[in-house]
């Protein structure tokens, strides 16, 4: 592998699945039930390639322990595949550029109009690292994994190809450095989303689901679009990174790291607010969060390896990392990151209290990834190192854990007969027991009982808030060892976060006040608590009391193949253990942190020491203790078709039953109105302009008409016809030359 | 050559003459419905449309020659009207052979002695015959109902009769044109360029004209015979291909015609 | 062998000529308006005819053989069209059992309806009386087919 450049290897992270996708689409039909064959090894080939990326950049990056402990340096590497398309002169900054371009002092201050270029640019730091570990070891995992669950499907090829489509489109997505690049890929995944959701399109219910995942998450791409277009007009460029142009001249790439050293390089005021609101309104759309959140729960209407991969562990967390990456552009604008709390925390609460009632097992589990990505958006809206490192902490554990569930509740679906409703099931542990017990690794992980995986993240988060909502309590606790983190966060990057500018009076600036960002933590207590609560009333219903297995299994009713067992048991140790590996040695928050958006001094600023902080740590062991108590109440060793929670919750039960009528609500407020425009509009359009333009097509039959009389088939009339007009052109041309 | 009408031109006195004639035509050809009033009145024009063709022709000089030549032609023109104009196409190509020896006269007053025989024996004895032949296959008993009608009669004889209106003002005209009419350099150019055989045919009254001729064909013209050769085999072929195929194709045809069925 | 016509002056040619154009406008007429295949060609002949003069007479005129040549190919022409044609006419007959051009509509357009030959008369010519001999001594033969006798053509 010495001849292999990393930026080669960079490129083989999506070039294999792609590959696999094309071969299988073309060799399905071929290889029949071995159709898996050449998608799977793409993308296990992209995931050693991925693993050894992320070594390699681990490795640039150092250790964050001993003596060899280096200041951060951001590690980006950039490798520009070719030019889309390049436009000369097309940006000239206004003359009062708000935007004060560092860098052009750099060179000759000549011209200031600039080209439009897109690079097709890979870039490689530690973020697109990590994620291209999680996409593509997931995505083989899971890939595997549907060997299995997909056995026998007609669609089997079909199945691979969009598989391996969307691991191409994931990497390309979390590695491309351009944001229209970003944007092309961000409806690559959701055309590879809606393919997967419609899979079985013969079936109304998936067919919709498909339909109303596509339009809702239309709204949120053209928040994506509207703000490409915003960051275009404000910065005169849509890269992610610095290129140098033909005259030595550096351009700075929006999240360059020219950029990112000057403290006025990023916009803020206004058109940064706006750009980050829109940006936030495109995470909400792919990330499912409020009000946008209402395709995912259908969307579990696809197969479930589908679901696991996309619907839970990589895709809807590309609205994480937009706000990640974009975290320079966000740290200008306090409003807006406040925003992104706000919305996170939410809708983290709303979700985990529409979970508690869900009788169906992968709803429970949507409304559970819902959930989680709004912790993950409360956590990137605190505007600190900490925060956005947690939320990406949070973000690998959640896809390890929630693809290990989403995994579990296939195979009890694949054993009993595709039924997936909790209140059918019964003792299954006895049935299916290494299901039963993977899927407990995975609750514990998701409930946040130490010392599983999810324990640490949600903590950090907890952390994040709290260090927001209480910001002298921790500044005291940080002042216990602070001269080791000042060697840890080099002084060169320690700027003072820049004061809040006078232009900013904008309202949204005024949430970011010590109030909200407490009740935004109670709101992350409440839902930690509601999430264990919600999780192991699944695992009590399903798993435990007297067996009961649905009529639809038939003889199917037994653990599942080990194609599908084994991919549950190799997702459960890092399940398990990773979150504590990872907080233990906190390797991914320094990993992470030389990420160029993240070691923007902004951003950097925020440094807050590691530390454990036991006092989040029993309280959200506490609730998750009491979540779990009272679902043991409701649920353990009963008959999971027992009314305790209608007793339990009263009329409430019926309102989160119905989804706090988001749904109708919608129905109400966009599509009625839209069904009546349409309807408007259809009788307008047949009756007024139908009419209009068939008037007009009535004119030349009419005419059509006298003259077809003339096509009456006798030979001798058309002769007649023809000598006529011969006779007549002589007699002009005599006319004429007759002087 | 009008005195006594000396504002008529002889322009006038053409499109009097072709307007008569069209009038002429019109009235005599098949129209479905018989008057003998009709028919007098058509011969009566016919006759004055070619007075006046007559009067405004040129004069040939000697009497002899002029009878000569009016006499023919004459046959040719009466005896062509008569065969577009007679019903029974039987009639009609009697009336055509007629016309053919009127054109071999005309032929022979140019001095075209061998071409006159040759569409004499060519036309009217061996075309003429085929046809004839095949109207006795083909012809049923008695006057046809499509004998007894034209097509378009009015609006075909205008537009013949405008043809020649305005062919007969520009043969007219010629004869102001000096340049159109003299004996053109062209031969004298061609016999330049070194052909002495055309300066020999130069002269088509000579006694030998139609050794000449041959020689002409047979020279100059050799490769346009041996292709109208092949022509002559190709159609002989084709047409004997022609109703070896059409036999088959017959009883399709006859089912589509009685039938009424769309192919 | 002396000419009929010893003028070579433009007179003979401009006369002959417009010989040639009347043989030629009858001909136009005649296949413009006459129903009757045979009848169609015989005017198609006409116009060969007329043709032919006109060739014949500018021959005359520039005193060379050109248009004697080319007369004689319209000759071989007019023969192999007249064998090919006679052979379509024939074809055209068995297949409608008449030689009318009419009846050959097919071309028309589809939702023009077949045009027709209004109010013909039954026939425009009383059938003649041939004289009939008293018979004396044995009926002379023939006869045995009526239908292949015709009253006239």
């Amino acid at each position: 592998m010495q001849q292999l450049s990393p930026a080669t290897l960079l490129v083989l992270v999506p070039l294999l699945p792609l590959a696999g996708a094309v071969l299988t689409l073309l060799l399905g039909r071929v290889l029949g039930p071995r159709a898996h064959l050449p998608a799977i090894a793409g993308i296990a080939g992209a995931a050693a390639v991925a693993v050894m990326l992320l070594l390699g950049t681990s490795n640039q990056v150092g250790s964050a322990h001993g003596p060899h402990a280096e200041p951060v340096r951001p590690v980006e590497m950039i490798t520009t595949l070719w030019q889309w398309a390049s436009v000369q002169d097309a940006y000239v900054p206004p003359a009062s550029s708000a935007a004060a371009v560092p860098g052009t002092a750099v060179g000759s201050a000549g011209s200031t109009a600039r080209p439009f270029t897109i690079p097709v640019a890979l870039r490689l730091d530690p973020l697109t690292a990590t994620l291209l570990a999680i996409i593509t070891c997931i995505g083989l995992v899971v890939a595997v994994y549907s060997i299995g669950y997909m056995h026998h499907d007609p669609g089997y090829p079909r199945f691979f190809a969009v598989f391996s489509l969307f691991v191409f489109s994931m990497s390309m997505l979390v590695a491309a450095s351009n944001f229209l690049v970003v944007y092309v890929f961000w409806e690559a995944v959701g055309a590879c989303s809606y393919l997967l959701i419609g899979f079985w399109f013969r079936k109304p219910e998936a067919a919709r689901a498909a339909k109303k995942a596509f339009l809702v998450n239309r709204i949120g791409d053209f928040g994506l679009a509207i703000a490409t277009f915003l960051l275009w007009m404000t910065y005169g460029t849509l890269d992610f990174h610095d290129t140098l142009s033909p005259d030595g001249t550096i351009l700075p790439g929006i999240l360059g790291q020219t950029r990112l050293a000057d403290v006025d390089g990023i916009v803020g005021g206004a058109v940064g607010t706006a750009i980050c609101l829109c940006l936030l309104l495109a995470a909400c759309g792919k990330s499912a969060q409020l009000p946008l959140h209402v395709w995912l729960p259908d969307a579990m209407e696809g197969p479930t390896p589908a679901s696991a991969l996309i619907h839970a562990a990589t895709m809807v967390t590309a609205g994480i990392y937009l706000v990640a990456r974009s975290a320079p552009l966000f740290m200008a604008c306090p409003g807006a990151l406040t925003a992104v709390s706000i919305v996170g925390a939410t809708t983290a609460l709303v979700a985990a209290l529409i979970a508690t009632v869900q009788n169906d097992l992968k709803r429970v589990l949507a409304y559970s990834t819902i959930s989680q990505l709004g912790y993950m958006f409360a956590s990137l809206g605190t505007g600190t190192l900490l925060g956005f490192t947690a939320a990406i902490f949070h973000l690998v554990t959640h896809a390890f854990f929630k693809a290990l569930l989403f995994l579990g509740a296939g195979s009890v679906m694949h054993s009993m007969g595709n039924v997936i409703d909790m209140r059918r099931f019964g003792g299954l542990r006895r049935i299916m027991p290494i299901t039963a017990a993977t899927f407990l690794v995975g609750s514990l992980a998701l409930a946040g009982i130490a010392p599983f995986s999810g324990f640490f993240s949600k903590d950090e988060i907890l952390a994040a808030l709290h260090g927001k909502g209480w910001p002298n309590a921790h500044a005291e606790h940080h002042d216990a060892a602070p001269a080791s983190h000042a060697s840890l966060w080099n002084a060169s990057y320690v700027v003072p976060r820049p004061a809040p500018r006078e232009d900013s009076t904008d309202w949204l600036d005024g949430f970011d006040a010590p109030a909200t960002w407490r009740s935004l933590f109670w709101m992350a207590l409440v839902t930690a608590g509601l999430t264990a609560f919600y999780t192991f009333r699944a695992v009590f219903m399903t798993f435990t009391g007297p067996t009961r297995v649905p009529d639809e299994a038939g003889h199917h009713a037994h653990e599942s193949p080990p194609v599908m067992s084994v991919p549950l048991v190799i997702l459960a140790v890092p399940a398990a253990a990773v979150g504590w590996w990872l907080f233990g040695t906190q390797s991914l928050a320094h990993f992470l942190a030389a990420t160029p958006s993240f070691s923007a001094p902004a951003v950097a600023a925020t440094a807050a020491p590691h530390a454990f902080h036991m006092d989040l740590a029993i309280q959200g062991t506490l609730a998750a203790a009491i979540g779990v108590v009272i679902a043991a109440i409701g649920h353990l060793g009963r008959r999971s078709d027992g009314p305790q929670l209608e007793r339990f919750l009263g009329p409430l039960q019926t309102f989160f039953a119905n989804r706090c009528y988001v749904d109708e609500l919608y129905a109400w407020l966009v599509v009625r109105p839209l069904e009546a425009l349409a309807v408007v509009a259809a009788l307008f359009d047949r009756h007024v302009i139908d009419g209009l333009v068939n008037t007009f097509a009535r004119l030349p039959v009419a005419l059509g008409g006298i003259v077809r009389r003339l096509q009456g088939g006798l030979l001798q009339r058309y002769a007649l016809a023809g000598v006529m007009g011969v006779l007549a052109i002589v007699v002009l041309l005599a006319w004429q030359l007759r002087g | 050559m009008n005195a006594g009408l000396p504002e008529l031109t002889p322009g006038m006195l053409v499109a009097g003459a072709v307007t008569a004639a069209a009038a002429s035509l019109w009235l005599l050809l098949p129209r479905g419905t018989e008057s003998r009033l009709a028919r007098w009145l058509g011969l009566v024009l016919g006759a004055a449309a070619i007075s006046g063709f007559i009067v405004t022709g040129r004069r040939l000089g000697g009497l002899g020659e002029e009878a000569v030549f009016l006499t023919v032609s004459l046959v040719a023109v009466v005896s062509g009207a008569a065969t577009i104009v007679t019903r029974s196409p039987v009639y009609s190509a009697i009336w055509f052979a007629l016309a053919l020896s009127g054109v071999a006269g005309v032929l022979l007053v140019l001095g075209a002695q061998f071409l006159g025989v040759a569409t004499i024996v060519v036309y009217a004895g061996a075309i003429l015959v085929m046809f004839l032949f095949v109207l006795m296959l083909a012809q049923p008993s008695g006057l046809a109902s499509y004998d007894r009608v034209s097509n378009e009669p009015l609006l075909s004889a205008v537009a013949g009769a405008v043809l020649l209106g305005l062919l007969s003002l520009s043969i007219g005209r010629m004869s102001a044109d000096p340049t159109c009419c003299a004996v053109p350099a062209k031969a004298a150019a061609v016999s330049d360029a070194g052909a002495a055989a055309t300066a020999v045919a130069a002269d088509p009254l000579a006694a030998d004209q139609v050794a000449r001729l041959g020689g002409e064909l047979f020279g100059r013209h050799l490769l346009a015979v041996e292709v109208a050769g092949v022509l002559l085999l190709v159609a002989l072929i084709g047409a004997i291909a022609v109703v070896a195929r059409g036999e088959a194709a017959l009883e399709d045809d006859r089912r589509f015609f009685e039938g009424g069925v769309r192919r | 062998m002396t000419p009929l016509v010893a003028a070579t002056s433009t007179a003979l040619l401009q006369n002959a000529l417009v010989v040639g154009a009347m043989l030629f406008a009858l001909g136009l007429v005649g296949i413009l308006t006459r129903r009757n295949l045979i009848v169609m060609f015989l005017s198609a002949e006409l116009m060969l005819q007329g043709i032919s003069v006109s060739l014949v007479a500018w021959s005359r005129h520039h005193g060379d053989f050109g248009g004697h040549v080319l007369v004689i190919f319209v000759l071989t022409v007019a023969a192999c069209e007249a064998a090919v044609a006679l052979v379509f006419v024939l074809q055209a007959f068995a297949r409608t059992g008449r030689l009318d051009v009419a009846a050959w509509q097919a071309l028309r357009e589809a939702t023009l309806a077949r045009s027709v030959d209004h109010a013909l008369p039954a026939s425009d010519a009383e059938p003649q009386r041939w004289p009939r001999l008293s018979t004396a001594g044995v009926l002379p033969p023939g006869a045995e087919e009526p239908s292949l006798e015709r009253e006239h053509v």
